[in-house]
């Protein structure tokens, strides 16, 4: 069970990423169904005289039920105003000039197979280290000549602005797009040139996009789980509308809508004022169902539009960041899951009775939540991992606390977790009661994205969409006081909270007694995991090493000057993930991804990395060694656990693997501390 | 009430009133002293206690102050439900919070305690500037609903102290100390059952 062994394998397979979405090979795909999606694509708007009938065997059939095309100018011209009203200004940016060869793929079909120009273009899966790095830096400045020449004001732009944040790796795609035809700045370029740029106070939008240099992208910088006040506030640019350009620019829009077309709620702007771009939404996603089949995405030149359809309630991402599809639906689906955690799924009747039912009045109060759910999709590796971390602390001690919250839960209650920020502290389910990852994101994110915990003691109901969507349970949450450690117990009872109250006074007393809350805190100060820990001692694991590889340890060196910039061989950073927990582990950020705009980097490229490791189409996959010009990421899955691991880009990858050795050696030593064991009630 | 000096009792109260009006802020002025300015919306509903020694007893207020969302609103009863007494609370720059107050009041004297002392509070008194609810009409409601009303403002603490005091001076003396633990125990362990059968 070593990873040298997987990678004896002279050629590990490739997740083959296609490579770059080159327009031949979208024609291609295109050819075959593209009367279908012609129909689809220019009828839509008006839907009126073509009833689609004709095409409604074949549009059923999970053969053809991807279609996709190469639009045309009109087509595509709709596609555009899809994304954005108003072609006439922003400088005819977001407008396809002329004869632009913008791609508005236009995907349907439930099943699973799609021909998604994966995003993964630019940066190819290695086997042998080799010199030319592709980027997948969404800036695309430095983008290798393979991806066309790139027009200067944008290499301009791109330099100034530090796009760095978004990272984009079909980036190369749409610099070659944008070559063209001409219209690239649409892309992070185009952010520059807004009318009445947003305050730089708001996070929301800076962060996310990340073009408003250093001082804007540190609040989103601080790394798990600090919640900067800025953004979590609530929800910013609250004058924007589908009108106004600095909304068009946006880089990611999440909406949730009921399937009448009315807004439900919308990441920027007034969802009042968005009645109309819902209502085109909306369109689209019924017109696609009246053929009897079901949209999951449209492409249209960067921006992919994401459709999740859970009965009445319609939830859809714009973005531009090039997150693959199965990413973005995540997200979506956990915008879902925390719009449940909220009203639960009896929401759907208001529906039934009232099919244009206002839902907004419900949601209110709630920006702050979704806010910092959507920022977490930039930080928080739970948001793709389907997996929770803990804070590290010894056995003892998370065996102190577990014990007096067994006791609560023996007496009645569903779930008890102690918590500190994202990361569990123990947690105890009741009999036969488990209790999802999703769920225990939904609930710190929900519970640390509202201020009004932390004024005394609350009683809220609250629904784990995982554990039962239908029903409320009744939460008990108040914050102990080591700063952002909070109890939570939940009953099924909505007149236990006297007793909750009780059960929260005998826990903290013990826990006080027992020094837990100190060792909590200590936790905290010392943070997690260092990669300049990883132990370097390689004679206890040369042992393990397979006969070619052993011949690198005659190389005595990688112990000192490494260091200086990370753990050993360059390891910067690295996630290892326990299958059988359900739980994960990642390493604190060392020196040379201190900046957030890096980390953010790193983030997607793990998050890439997940996808095409998981692909349905292609995977799963065991091994991965990638190297693009930010840095070497290596992945590895067993039937026990993933590892990613990130190091400096010119890491040898010998050296790398032996490495990732180490820290999976080195985290099975540690399990005991940085993994909750027992208590667990995921596996029964 | 010649009752005994050292008579002490608890009282559960309950705040109700649209979201917005300063349900929060007037239990954080009453409780901690403190105001912000942009105080966030409640989750559920916030559990504070407070002790107030008033001339012949000490009333030990359990306050749920709850959230003013559309979405809660089917839980209010929760909160009211066996509570001594209500403060009812409505801004005054905002007409429709000044209707929603009525509806609260209405909702009170249907199901709620009928010995219930309520008050009306018109909060924000600091806004004169955009006052919407004249006074008057305020005051005329209340009188004809047998609340008593005050204008408070959390901002300034103006009547704050007092209102919370008027309450538990109007308290009924006599009441049985309530025991809400021991009733709550009952209700939880029936409803426990209910539970394990859905969760299996």
């Amino acid at each position: 069970m070593d990873f040298d062994g997987v990678f004896a394998d002279p050629n590990p397979q490739l997740p083959d990423p296609p490579p770059d979405a080159d327009p031949s090979q979208v024609d291609q795909i295109s050819s075959l169904t593209l009367e279908d999606a012609g129909d689809a694509a220019s009828d839509e708007p008006t839907a009126g005289n073509e009833s689609p009938p004709t095409n409604f065997h074949s549009e059923r059939n999970p053969d053809f039920g991807n279609t996709n095309r190469d639009a045309d100018p009109s087509p595509a011209e709709q596609m555009s105003s899809l994304t954005s009203e108003n072609p006439g200004d922003a400088a005819g940016c977001e407008r396809p000039a002329g004869n632009g060869s913008l791609h508005a793929n236009f995907y349907v079909g439930s099943n699973s197979h799609h021909p998604d120009p994966k995003p993964e273009a630019p940066s190819r899966v290695e086997q042998i280290s080799s010199l030319t790095l592709d980027s997948s830096d969404a800036a695309g400045a430095k983008r290798s000549a393979s991806n066309g020449p790139l027009p200067s004001d944008f290499y301009l732009a791109a330099d100034e602005i530090e796009i760095v944040e978004e990272v984009s790796p079909v980036a190369g795609d749409t610099a070659g797009i944008s070559a063209l035809g001409g219209h690239g700045a649409w892309r992070e370029g185009s952010e520059l040139d807004g009318e009445a740029p947003p305050s730089p106070s708001s996070s929301g939008y800076a962060g996310e996009r990340g073009s408003s240099g250093a001082s804007s992208g540190i609040e989103e910088v601080d790394g798990p789980g600090t919640l900067p006040d800025d953004w979590s506030r609530g929800k910013r640019h609250f004058d924007e509308d589908d009108g106004s350009l600095s909304w068009r620019k946006r880089k990611k829009h999440y909406f949730i809508l009921s399937h009448s077309g009315k807004p439900i709620f919308s990441r920027y702007g007034d969802e009042h004022r968005l009645a109309g771009f819902s209502a085109t939404l909306q369109a689209i996603i019924s017109f696609v169902e009246s053929s009897g089949d079901h949209i999951k995405y449209i492409r249209a030149g960067n921006h992919q539009v994401v459709f999740l359809v859970k009965g009445p309630i319609y939830l859809v991402c714009i973005s531009c960041t090039e997150e693959s599809y199965d990413t973005l639906k995540r997200q979506v689906e956990l915008i879902y899951g925390q719009m449940l955690l909220i009203l639960t799924k009896s929401v759907n009747r208001c529906f039934e009775r009232n099919p244009k039912f206002d839902m907004t009045p419900l949601l209110k109060g709630t920006d702050a939540v979704f806010s910092s759910l959507i920022h977490a999709f930039s930080w928080n590796p739970a948001t793709f991992l389907h997996a929770y971390t803990c804070l590290p602390l010894t056995y003892a001690t998370r065996q102190a606390a577990g014990a007096i919250l067994q006791d609560v839960a023996d007496s009645g209650v569903l779930f008890a977790l102690l918590m500190c920020k994202h990361k569990v502290v123990s947690l105890v389910g009741a009999q036969k009661a488990s209790l999802h990852p999703d769920d225990m994101l939904l609930l710190s994110n929900f519970i640390m994205a509202s201020e009004s915990f932390r004024t005394s003691e609350s009683f809220s109901p609250i629904c784990l969409p995982r554990y039962n969507p239908m029903v409320f349970l009744y939460a008990y949450v108040h914050f102990l006081d080591v700063m952002d450690t909070y109890l939570v117990l939940l009953s099924t009872a909505s007149d236990s909270f006297y007793h909750l109250k009780d059960c929260r006074i005998r826990i903290e007393n013990v826990l006080v007694k027992s020094n837990v809350l100190s060792e909590v805190q200590r936790s905290m100060l010392d943070g997690g995991l260092h990669v300049e820990d990883v132990p370097l001692d390689s004679s206890r694991r040369s042992r393990s090493l397979p006969p070619q590889l052993a011949a690198d340890n005659t190389i005595p060196e990688f112990s000192l000057s490494p260091a200086i910039t990370g753990g050993p061989s360059g390891l910067w950073h690295f996630i290892y993930r326990s299958i059988n927990l359900d739980q994960y582990v990642s390493s604190e950020f060392s020196s040379p991804i201190s900046n957030p705009s890096q980390r953010k980097r790193l983030f997607r490229a793990y998050q890439r990395l997940y996808a095409s490791m998981h692909d349905k189409g292609t995977g799963p996959h065991k091994t991965q060694f990638r190297r693009d010009e930010d840095f070497v990421l290596l992945c590895w899955i067993t039937q026990d656990f993933e590892l990613y691991a990130a190091f400096d880009p010119l890491a040898e990858k010998a050296q790398a693997i032996k490495t990732c050795n180490r820290v999976c050696q080195w985290v099975r030593d540690l399990e005991n501390e940085i993994f909750l064991f027992g208590a667990s009630p995921f596996s029964w | 009430m010649a009752t005994i000096g050292n008579n002490s009792f608890n009282a559960k109260l309950v705040l109700l009133g649209d979201m917005g009006t300063g349900k929060s802020s007037l239990v954080l002025r009453f409780v901690k002293g403190q105001f912000l300015e942009f105080q966030e919306s409640t989750i559920g509903a916030a559990f504070f206690s407070q002790t107030l020694a008033v001339s012949d007893a000490t009333v030990k207020l359990e306050i749920w102050d709850t959230a003013g969302q559309e979405r809660y609103h089917s839980l209010a009863p929760m909160y009211y439900r066996g509570a001594a007494a209500a403060i009812i609370v409505y801004d005054i720059s905002r007409m429709e919070s000044f209707e929603r107050a009525k509806k609260w009041v209405q909702e009170l004297q249907k199901q709620g305690n009928p010995d219930m002392v309520t008050a009306l509070a018109g909060n924000k008194c600091d806004l004169e500037d955009k006052r919407m609810v004249p006074t008057e009409e305020a005051q005329t409601y209340a009188e004809e609903n047998r609340l008593f009303f005050m204008e408070t403002s959390a901002k300034t603490a103006t009547n704050v102290n007092d209102i919370f005091y008027e309450i538990a001076r109007r308290l009924p003396r006599a009441q049985p100390a309530q025991q809400p633990a021991g009733m709550v125990l009952s209700d939880r362990a029936a409803a426990r059952s209910q539970a394990s059968v859905c969760c299996s």
